[in-house]
C-alpha cells in the first residue's frame, strides 16, 4: 500500500468515527442524568432508604412524620415515633400527602392569565417574569400610597411562615393579613377564652378519662388532632390500668367516632347546647357539684331544667339525669364539644356549655380531664376574617390579593358571593400548587413548594400539656419548577425594594428559620442545656424532627365562673333557615374523613379508599334514615335533589339507620369544579346551598344552619359502594362481649 | 476430602429429622383488638402506599375490582335509635391450613418457613382457583395491567413488585419488611426481636389496635395477647386455622339506651 492510500483510508475512517461519535451522542440520553457513584452523595445509596423527619401539613394538628426517601424520591410517609402528638402513627390523609408531591395535576411553572378571569386560560412564564410582575404591581400600589389595599389570605399558619408573612405585610404597610380555612376552631378558641381565659386550645386528656361525653366531636377522623385522640381512645378503652372508659356520643347523626360509642344520644339538631346546660343543671340540683357557688350556678341555669329540656331536645328527662349522674360521679370524666356542636348558628355558646359541664364535674386541670396548655398563646384576629375580605373586595377596597394554600371560593356558601367579590379585585396572585377554585380566579400563579420540598416549623395547637414544635425540612429536592413560599416572599421584598427590602434581609427562608431558632435557643434554658452550640442544637432538632421537653409540665387549673359567662349562654336552641313545611329536613354537614374541607379530593388514594362508614368511593352522598326514605319512596342509590332556600344540588342517597329521621347529612369535600382530574366534577358541595351565617363574636361560618327538602331526580351517574350488605347474616363476624363480662374477666386475669 | 463430606452430611442431618419441613422458623401472627379499632381507615391507605396497590378508578370499583388487600368491614345492626356499628379490619388471614393452597395447580401459593401464606407472582397463571377457595374474600386479581399515572409512579416502593395483568395477589404481611428485619438480624448475628417487624398497617394504626409478632416467641406482645380470653378467629368453624387473631369488641348486648 502506498503511503497516500493509507492516509486516505485513515482520513475516511477518521471522519466515519467522528460521525459515529456524533450520531451516537445524539441518540443517547445526556450523561448529566447519570449519578456518579465514584463519590456518591451521602444520602444516595441505591436500595438503601433514608428517613427524614418532617411535619405533616394535611390538617392543622401538626403531626411529626418520617419520610422514606430512596434515590431522591419520597416513597412512604410514616409517623415520627418520638413525636408526642402522633407517637409514630399517622392517619390516611397524612400518608396520602405523597400524592400531593407527585400529583400529575400540580402546577409545574409560574402561570399568567391569558383569557378571561376564571376561565382557566393561562400561559407559562418564567419565575423572573412572574416575580417582577407581582413586585411591580406591589410597588405601584405603594407609590400610590394604597399599601393597605394589599390583602394576604393564607391557611392557618403558625411558626416562622406566619411570622415572615406578618413581617412582610407590616414592612409593606398593610394590616390585612388574614388566615382562613373552613375548619379553624374559632368558636372553640373564643369559648375557651371567655369561659376559662385560655388563649389556645387545651389538651383534652381522652387517654386517661373514665367517662367521655362528646357533643358531636368526630375526634377519630377530623376534630383538632385526630391521630393523637385516636391513640388516646385506644388507651381509654384498653389501657394499661385495665379499667375501660365509657364513651357517650351526643349528635343527630352518628359519626365514625360516634359509631364506636357505648351509647348514642340523638338529640334534636341545634339543641345539644341546651342539653349540655340541662345536664349541668342536673349536676348542680342532684348535688354532684361540691363548689360553694352552687346557688349562683343554679340560678344561672334555672331556665334549663331537665324536664323542660326534654321537650326541646327530645331526650327523656330520666336519661338526662342519668348522664348527669354518671358524668358527675365518674372520676375523672371529660366533656368535649366538637365541630358538629360548634358549627350551629350559636355554636360558640354550645362550647361554653360544655366548659360549664367540665367545671361543675371538676374536670379542669386534672389528669383525664381538660389540661390547659402552657405554651405560647395564639392571637386570633376574630374580626379579620374571610367575610371582611369579601366585604372589602365588594367595596373595591382591595387592589391586590395574595392567596396561599386556602380555597375560600370552594369553602364559603354561594350566598356569601365570594367569587363575585373576588372579581372586583384588580389583581389576584395565588401561590397554590394546584388549580383550585380560588387559584382559577387568579391573574398570576406562582406555585409554591409542597410541604415535602420546603422548610418550615409548627407550634402544635392543641398541644399535649407541654409545648411541641415540629420542624419541616425538605425530604426531596423540588420536583417541578416551584419555589418555597417563604422564598417567594423574600424575593418579593427584594423586588419591591426600599424599606421592605431593608427589613427583610435574609438570603432565603431557611436562613430566616434558622435565625428564628437561634433566638429561641438563646432564650430557652432547656434548649441551651440540651446542646453546647447552636449548630449542634440545630442538627439535633433536624434529626429528632422538632423540640419538646422530656418531662410533662405541671398541670395548672383554671376555673369557670358563672359571672363571666352569663352573656355567652344560649337562651334557646339554634335556628335553622327555611320553614318547616316547605323544607322538612334538617341538613347537617361534616368534614369528610378523607377530603377534610375538600383539599384531599385531588388525591387518587383518598378517592379510592372507601369511606369507612358507607364504603362509598369516588363520590359523595346524602345520608337518609331508611324510615324517612321509605315514606318518600326513595331507595338507596337514587339520585335526589337537595334544595334549601339558598340553592339546589344533586346527591346520591345512602340509607343510614344512624341518623335521626328528621335529619339528613352530607359530607364536605367533593363537588369541585376544577382542582385536577381526580377531583373535578365529582359529586356536589353541600356548602353551596348553605345560607351565609357567621358567629357574630368569632366570624366562624355556621355549617348546620338550614333545612332542606329532597325529591327524586333522574341521573345517569351512579353511586359506587365497595361493601354490599351491612348485616352479618348470622356469620358472627364481629364477636362481642358485654362490659360486665369484660370486667369479670379482667378481675380473673389480675 | 473425607472430612469435607462428613461436614456436609453432618449439616444435612437436620433435614432428615422427622417433622423438619413442618417446623417453622417463625409463626407471624397479627392480633387485632376490635375494642380499640375505630374504623378510621389509616391502615388501608398504608397498605396502598407500601405495596404498590394500583388505583383502579370508579368504573372498576363498581365491578368490585378495588385492590385493597386490607379492608375495613362495617356492620350496622338495629333500627334508629338502637343502632350498633361494628368495624373489623380484614386482610389475608394467613391460614395454617389454607384452602387456597390446596387448589393452586401451579403451586403459586404455598406456605413458607415463616408460617406465611405466600404468593409467587411469576408462577401464577391466573386460574382464579385460590380466590374461589378463599373463605375470607381477600385475594385480588389483576384484570388488566393497571397504570400508575406519571409522575405518581415515582412513589412506587422499590421493595415490592408491580404486578401485571393475569396475576392473583393478596396481603403478604409485608413480607419485604419481614425479610429486611431477618436479614438485618442475621447480619448482626441475632434473632429477630419483638417489635422489629411492623407491617405497614400495624405501623400506621392510630389507635394501636393492631399488634404484630412471632407466636413462637412466648415473650412477644402478640403471643401474650393471643392468649387473651377475648380471642377469637374469623369463621373459625371452617377450620382453616388463621394466623390473624381478633379480640372481641366490648359492647352491650340487647338494645342500647337512648333518648
Amino acid at each position: 500500500m502506498k503511503r497516500r492510500d493509507f492516509l486516505k483510508i485513515l482520513g475516511v475512517g477518521g471522519v466515519g468515527t467522528g460521525l459515529g461519535y456524533f450520531f451516537g451522542k445524539a441518540s443517547k440520553p445526556p450523561a448529566a442524568e447519570l449519578i456518579p457513584y465514584l463519590i456518591p452523595p451521602v444520602d444516595v445509596i441505591p436500595g438503601v432508604a433514608n428517613w427524614y423527619p418532617s411535619l405533616c401539613t394535611q390538617c392543622s394538628a401538626g403531626c411529626g412524620i418520617h419520610v422514606r426517601v430512596m434515590e431522591g424520591r419520597a416513597k412512604k410517609i410514616e409517623g415520627n415515633p418520638l413525636h408526642p402528638i402522633n407517637k409514630g402513627k399517622l392517619c390516611a390523609r397524612g400518608q396520602a400527602s405523597l400524592q400531593v408531591l407527585y400529583n400529575p395535576d400540580r402546577i409545574k411553572k409560574p402561570l399568567k392569565r391569558r383569557g378571561d378571569r376564571g376561565k382557566g386560560d393561562f400561559e407559562e412564564i418564567t419565575w423572573e417574569e412572574g416575580l417582577s410582575l407581582l413586585s411591580k404591581n406591589l410597588t405601584a400600589l405603594s407609590e400610590k400610597g394604597e399599601t393597605e389595599k394589599l390583602y394576604f389570605v393564607s391557611s392557618q399558619t403558625r411558626g416562622s411562615l406566619n411570622s415572615i408573612i406578618n413581617n412582610f405585610m407590616a414592612s409593606y404597610g398593610s394590616p390585612n393579613y388574614m388566615q382562613y380555612e373552613l375548619i379553624q376552631n374559632k368558636n372553640l378558641l373564643f369559648a375557651n377564652h371567655v369561659s376559662m381565659g385560655l388563649n389556645n386550645i387545651p389538651h383534652y386528656d381522652i387517654a386517661n378519662t373514665k367517662y367521655l361525653l362528646s357533643f358531636g366531636a368526630d375526634f377519630g377522623t377530623t376534630w383538632l388532632s385526630p391521630v393523637n385522640y385516636s391513640f388516646a381512645y385506644g388507651q381509654m378503652r384498653q389501657g394499661e390500668d385495665g379499667i375501660r372508659g365509657k364513651f357517650v356520643q351526643i349528635e343527630p347523626r352518628l359519626s365514625l367516632t360516634g359509631a364506636n360509642a357505648d351509647e348514642w344520644v340523638p338529640a334534636k339538631p341545634g339543641t345539644e347546647g341546651v342539653l349540655a346546660l340541662a345536664i349541668a343543671y342536673a349536676i348542680v340540683e342532684d348535688g354532684y357539684y361540691k363548689g360553694s357557688d352552687a346557688a349562683s350556678w343554679k340560678a344561672l341555669l334555672s331556665e334549663y331544667s331537665p324536664k323542660d329540656a326534654a321537650v326541646v331536645t327530645e331526650i327523656a328527662e330520666g336519661r338526662i339525669r342519668e348522664i348527669a349522674k354518671e358524668f358527675g360521679q365518674t372520676r375523672p370524666s371529660l366533656a368535649i364539644g366538637g365541630e358538629n356542636l360548634a358549627r350551629y348558628e350559636n355554636g360558640m355558646s354550645g362550647i361554653v356549655a360544655v366548659n360549664i359541664l367540665n367545671h361543675l364535674a371538676g374536670n379542669i386541670g386534672i389528669r383525664g380531664g381538660v389540661i390547659p396548655n402552657s405554651n405560647g398563646s395564639r392571637t386570633i384576629d376574630f374580626k379579620n376574617n374571610i367575610n371582611a375580605l369579601a366585604t372589602a373586595a365588594s367595596a373595591s377596597k382591595v387592589k391586590t390579593l395574595l392567596v396561599y394554600n386556602t380555597n375560600p371560593v370552594f369553602t364559603t356558601p354561594k350566598a356569601m358571593k365570594t367569587e363575585e367579590s373576588l372579581r372586583n379585585i384588580p389583581f389576584i396572585a395565588s401561590f397554590s400548587s394546584f388549580m383550585d377554585e380560588t387559584t382559577a380566579m387568579a391573574d398570576l400563579i406562582l406555585p409554591a413548594h409542597t410541604s415535602l420540598e420546603d422548610w418550615g416549623d409548627d407550634f402544635a395547637d392543641p398541644s399535649v400539656g407541654h409545648p411541641v414544635v415540629t420542624i419541616m425540612q425538605p425530604a426531596v429536592s423540588p420536583f417541578f419548577n416551584t419555589v418555597g413560599i417563604g422564598d417567594i416572599i423574600l424575593s418579593l421584598a427584594k423586588g419591591i425594594g426600599g424599606k421592605v427590602k431593608d427589613k427583610m434581609q435574609w438570603n432565603d427562608f431557611s436562613d430566616y428559620l434558622k435565625d428564628a431558632w437561634k433566638a429561641n435557643y438563646s432564650k430557652d434554658k432547656d434548649m441551651l442545656a440540651s446542646a453546647l452550640t447552636f449548630d449542634e442544637f440545630w442538627n439535633q432538632l433536624l434529626a429528632r424532627g422538632g423540640w419538646w421537653p422530656a418531662d410533662q409540665a405541671k398541670v395548672k387549673s383554671v376555673a369557670v365562673s358563672p359571672k363571666g359567662i352569663e352573656a355567652h349562654i344560649a337562651k334557646a336552641s339554634s335556628r335553622f333557615e327555611g320553614d318547616e313545611k316547605g323544607f322538612p329536613l334538617y341538613l347537617t354537614t361534616y368534614a369528610h374523613s378523607s377530603y377534610l374541607d375538600g383539599r384531599g379530593a385531588n388525591l387518587p388514594w383518598l378517592q379510592e379508599i372507601p369511606d369507612p362508614m358507607t364504603s362509598v368511593v369516588w363520590g359523595n352522598w346524602i345520608e337518609l334514615n331508611p324510615k324517612t326514605a321509605s315514606n318518600m319512596g326513595i331507595k338507596e342509590g337514587d339520585t335526589v335533589s337537595v334544595e334549601s332556600p339558598f340553592g339546589k344540588i344533586n346527591a346520591h342517597v345512602y340509607l343510614y339507620p344512624g341518623i335521626r329521621p328528621d335529619t339528613v347529612s352530607m359530607p364536605i369535600g367533593q363537588g369541585h369544579s376544577t382542582y385536577g382530574r381526580y377531583a373535578k366534577g365529582r359529586g356536589s358541595n353541600p356548602i353551596d346551598i348553605l345560607p351565609f351565617k357567621e358567629d357574630p363574636n368569632t366570624g366562624e361560618l355556621a355549617l348546620n344552619v338550614t333545612r332542606v327538602k329532597i325529591s327524586r331526580v333522574i341521573s345517569s351517574e351512579k353511586m359506587v359502594k365497595i361493601e354490599g350488605s351491612t348485616k352479618e347474616l348470622g356469620r358472627n363476624i364481629v364477636q362481642t362481649i358485654s362490659p360486665d363480662e369484660f370486667n369479670k374477666m379482667n378481675k380473673e386475669v389480675s | 476430602m473425607a472430612g469435607f463430606l462428613e461436614r456436609i452430611t453432618e449439616r444435612w442431618k437436620v433435614y432428615r429429622e422427622p417433622g423438619f419441613f413442618k417446623k417453622l422458623d417463625h409463626k407471624w401472627t397479627m392480633v387485632i383488638d376490635l375494642d380499640k379499632c375505630n374504623g378510621c381507615g389509616a391502615c388501608v391507605l398504608a397498605c396502598y402506599a407500601e405495596n404498590n396497590l394500583p388505583v383502579v378508578g370508579k368504573d372498576e370499583c363498581a365491578m368490585s375490582r378495588a385492590f385493597s388487600w386490607l379492608r375495613i368491614e362495617r356492620y350496622i345492626d338495629g333500627e334508629y335509635p338502637d343502632v350498633k356499628v361494628k368495624f373489623i379490619p380484614v386482610m389475608c388471614q394467613h391460614c395454617s391450613k389454607a384452602p387456597c393452597e390446596t387448589g393452586c395447580p401451579v403451586y403459586a401459593t404455598y406456605h413458607n418457613q415463616d408460617g406465611l401464606n405466600v404468593q409467587v407472582y411469576n408462577r401464577c397463571v391466573g386460574t382464579f382457583t385460590c380466590a374461589t377457595y378463599c373463605p375470607y374474600d381477600v385475594r385480588r386479581f389483576n384484570w388488566r395491567s393497571y397504570k400508575f399515572e406519571q409522575p405518581l409512579d415515582h412513589q412506587l416502593n422499590p421493595d415490592v413488585t408491580v404486578r401485571e395483568m393475569g396475576v392473583m395477589e393478596k396481603c403478604t404481611f409485608c413480607i419485604q419488611r419481614i425479610r429486611a428485619a431477618k436479614d438485618k438480624a442475621k447480619d448482626e448475628g441475632r434473632t429477630v426481636q419483638d417489635g422489629e417487624v411492623l407491617p405497614a398497617c400495624v405501623q400506621s394504626c392510630p389507635t394501636g389496635a393492631m399488634i404484630f409478632g412471632d407466636l413462637l416467641d412466648p415473650n412477644s406482645k402478640a403471643a401474650k395477647l393471643a392468649k387473651s380470653p377475648r380471642r377469637y378467629r374469623l369463621l373459625e368453624e371452617l377450620n382453616a386455622d388463621p394466623s390473624v387473631i381478633y379480640l372481641k369488641r366490648v359492647m352491650k348486648e340487647g338494645p342500647s339506651k337512648h333518648g
